[in-house]
C-alpha cells in the first residue's frame, strides 16, 4: 500500500468522483510541499497528508459544493439496538466476495459524510483511533461513536450480501 | 451492562482500541449474552470486509503521472530549479530532505511500497491455505491414524515440538492427513481432521498469544484460565489458543460460536 494508493482511497470515497479525487490528490501534495516546514520528522506522514486531504476536501469541496453528499436522512434514525443485532449476521457469517467491493462502494457512497469518513480512515485507512480524530479534528469518543453509528448503517446496506450460517 | 451500552465498546474491541476495565467488562457481557457475541462477529466480518474493499482501489497511473509533472510537486531542473527552490525551499530546514524523499518514495517508487507490504499476522496467514487443502492443492501426506500423523509431523520438525491432536469423531471427522508449511520464516504443522459434514484443520506452531491477530476477539475462559481469540478470514472461522509455547488455531467453516465451544472444551491449560 502507498501513501498515494490511500490518499486516492481516501479522496475517492469522499468526493464520490475519479477525476476530482485526482485533482484532490494532486492539491494534497501541492499543499504538502508548501507546508513542508510543519510536519514533524519521525511522526506519521500517511496521517499528515490525510489530514492535509481533508482539511482541504472540507475547505474546498464541500463549502463550494461542488457535489452534494446523498446523506441519507432515514439512516439518521435512533434504532433499537437489539432489533440491529438481531438483524446482524450470525457466527460464521460470511460476507459474500463476488460484487461485494462494488456493494461497498456503494453503501460508504450512500451513508452521512459524517460516518463515512471515520470508517474511510480506520477501516480502509488502518489508522487509530487517536489518528482519526487529529486527521477530522474532533474527540476520539466522537472517532468510536460515529463508526459503531457507521457499521451500523453499512451492514443493514450490505444485509443483502450477507449469509448467515442458515443458508449455508 | 446492558447491549445497548455494549454496542459502541464492540466497536472499539473490533479496532482494538478496547483496554482496562471497559475491556474486561465486555467480555464478560460477550461471554453471556449471544446477540453481542454475533454483534461483535457481525463487525469483524464488516471491518475486514471494508478494508479488503478499500485494498482493491488502486491510484491510477494518469494521477501518478499528473504529480510527478506538477511542476509545483517536481520542478523541473534547469529551467527554473533555482527558483522552485527560492519559492518552495525557502530555507534550509533540517526536516527538508526527509519530507521531500518521503513524497519520492511515495509517488515516484511504488515499487518500494509494494515490497514493503503490510505483512498479515500469521495466524491469518496460515488460513490462505484452508481451502487449498481442501481441495487438494497443497500436499499433504495421508495416514492411517492420528499417532502416524503426529509422528509425522513431529518428525517434520526435528521434534521440536508437537501437533496438538484432537479427537472431534463426536462431530463426525476423523485426521486424514498431514502437513508442514512455512509462512514468514515459521514453520506451522496441519493436521486436517475431515468428515462427511465438514472439515477441521488444525494449524500448530511455536509462539506466543501475541501472535493472536490485533482484529480478533479475545475471551477468557475462567475456568481454565485460559485466552481464546476468534477471527476469520473470509468464510474461515478460527479460534486461537496457546498451551505453553505452542500455539493452536482452529479452522473450520462451522459457526465461530461452535467452533469456539468445541475449542474451549478441547483445550488444555498449561
Amino acid at each position: 500500500m502507498t501513501h498515494l494508493d490511500h490518499l486516492y482511497r481516501f479522496a475517492s470515497h469522499l468526493t464520490k468522483d475519479q477525476e476530482q479525487a485526482q485533482d484532490l490528490v494532486q492539491e494534497t501534495f501541492v499543499r504538502a510541499i508548501a507546508a513542508h516546514e510543519q510536519f514533524v520528522p519521525g511522526t506519521n506522514l500517511k496521517a499528515w497528508l490525510a489530514r492535509i486531504l481533508y482539511n482541504f476536501f472540507v475547505d474546498h469541496y464541500q463549502k463550494n459544493k461542488r457535489w452534494s453528499p446523498l446523506d441519507d436522512a432515514s439512516d439518521e434514525g435512533n434504532e433499537d439496538w437489539n432489533r440491529g443485532a438481531a438483524e446482524n449476521p450470525g457466527p460464521g457469517t460470511q460476507l459474500l466476495g463476488k460484487e461485494l467491493g462494488a456493494h461497498i462502494s456503494d453503501g460508504l457512497a450512500a451513508i452521512p459524510e459524517t460516518f463515512r469518513t471515520p470508517l474511510l480512515l480506520v477501516d480502509m485507512g488502518d489508522f487509530s483511533y487517536e489518528e482519526a480524530a487529529a486527521i477530522i479534528s474532533c474527540p476520539v469518543g466522537t472517532i468510536r461513536s460515529r463508526l459503531s453509528r457507521g457499521r451500523k448503517l453499512m451492514a443493514r446496506r450490505l444485509k443483502a450480501y450477507v449469509k448467515g450460517p442458515e443458508q449455508k | 451492562m446492558t447491549c445497548g451500552e455494549a454496542q459502541e465498546l464492540i466497536t472499539a474491541l473490533v479496532d482494538g482500541e478496547l483496554h482496562g476495565a471497559a475491556r474486561a467488562l465486555l467480555e464478560t457481557h460477550l461471554y453471556e449474552c449471544a446477540d453481542c457475541r454475533t454483534a461483535l462477529a457481525a463487525g469483524q466480518a464488516l471491518k475486514q470486509a471494508i478494508g479488503g474493499a478499500g485494498a482493491q482501489l488502486r491510484a491510477p497511473a494518469a494521477l501518478r503521472a499528473r504529480i510527478l509533472s506538477d511542476p509545483r510537486i517536481f520542478p523541473a531542473q534547469g529551467r527554473s530549479g533555482r527558483r522552485w527552490r527560492d519559492y518552495l525551499w525557502p530555507m534550509p530546514p533540517a526536516l527538508r530532505p526527509a519530507l521531500a524523499v518521503a513524497i519520492l518514495l511515495a509517488v515516484a517508487l511504488p515499487a518500494y511500497y509494494f515490497m514493503d507490504y503490510r505483512r498479515e499476522p500469521v495466524a491469518v496467514a496460515a488460513l490462505a491455505s484452508y481451502d487449498l487443502f481442501l481441495q487438494g492443492k497443497l500436499p499433504a501426506r495421508r495416514g492411517a491414524n492420528a499417532d502416524e500423523i503426529a509422528a509425522q509431523l513431529t518428525r517434520a520438525v526435528g521434534g521440536r515440538f508437537h501437533p496438538m491432536g484432537f479427537d472431534f469423531s463426536a462431530m463426525g471427522l476423523r485426521p486424514v492427513a498431514g502437513s508442514v508449511r512455512e509462512i514468514q520464516g515459521r514453520k506451522i504443522l496441519v493436521a486436517i481432521y475431515q468428515g462427511p459434514d465438514g472439515a477441521i484443520l488444525c494449524y500448530t506452531f511455536l509462539g506466543s498469544e501475541e501472535d493472536a491477530p490485533p482484529n480478533s476477539a479475545r475471551f477468557f475462559d475462567s475456568e481454565k484460565k485460559m485466552n481464546f481469540y476468534a477471527f476469520s478470514r473470509g468464510r474461515v472461522n478460527a479460534v486461537f489458543h496457546r498451551e505453553g509455547d505452542v500455539i493452536c488455531i482452529l479452522a473450520s467453516e462451522i459457526s465461530m460460536a461452535e467452533l469456539l465451544a468445541v475449542t474451549r472444551s478441547k483445550a488444555r491449560p498449561s
